[in-house]
């Protein structure tokens, strides 16, 4: 089964980032990459094919909806949230079960949230 | 660049569609696929948001809880992920996502890779 993980950070935690020097969120992103590195050995002796991507900030994305042939553009994420997609995984898991624990172990998961959902058959 | 181009719509419009309808859409989706051809790095319907799990973890407790973490006027039913020169190249693509047509695409930027 394909599932798509949608990575939810906290927004105070979004907020937080921005408020960093490029030195600090460099060396914050550091400090953090030892715990996604656990998730991405685990994924592999678990044999869970990840494919993902981090996102932009919030505030950079695009709205685009199509009304009688007109192109309307709003600025900003899509829904005012809590919490605020920071980024993805696609994984193809055995079970529900299996991307559950997946997901526990996603570091955002601890402060923010993420969202399972399977791909349509 | 990549840009990941989520999209919402009302999924109890679907729910209403008849059979005939609905395949309708998806040919309206497959001729999209066929035109962004080469602009496309991925992309999958999404199954309906009641079958979607959300996973927290506070104090090394995992809390599961069935639904989407947010209640939302429309729903996120699909994703594809751009393949495109600009987020301005990304918009003339989403306004041909047939999704833009009756719900909203929104468009979210890969972030930059760090230098390391």
């Amino acid at each position: 089964m394909k599932y798509l993980l949608l990575l939810n950070n906290d927004g105070a935690a979004v907020d937080s980032w921005r408020e960093l020097s490029a030195e600090e969120a460099a060396a914050r992103r550091a400090e953090e990459i030892p715990r996604w590195n656990t998730l991405f050995a685990w994924a592999g002796e678990q044999g869970i094919d990840l494919d993902g991507l981090e996102l932009d900030d919030p505030n950079q994305a695009r709205v685009v909806r199509v009304r009688d042939d007109e192109t309307t553009v709003t600025d900003g994420p899509f829904a005012e949230t809590k919490e605020q997609i920071g980024g993805y995984f696609l994984a193809e898991c055995k079970d529900l079960d299996q991307a559950i624990e997946l997901a526990q172990r996603v570091p955002v998961a601890t402060t923010g949230s993420v969202e399972i959902r399977p791909i349509a058959e | 660049m990549k840009v990941l181009a989520l999209i919402w719509s009302d999924e109890s419009n679907w729910d209403r569609l008849s059979e005939d309808e609905r395949k309708e859409w998806y040919g309206k989706y497959r001729s999209f696929s066929q035109a962004a051809d080469g602009k496309l790095a991925g992309g999958d319907e999404l199954a309906p948001t009641q079958a979607a799990t959300t996973v927290r973890v506070r104090d090394g407790e995992t809390v599961v809880t069935d639904g989407p973490f947010a209640e939302t006027r429309e729903q996120l039913g699909g994703y594809f992920v751009l393949d495109v020169e600009s987020l301005d190249e990304a918009t003339e693509l989403a306004a041909k996502i047939p999704g833009a047509w009756h719900g909203s695409v929104e468009l979210r930027a890969a972030a930059e890779e760090e230098a390391s």
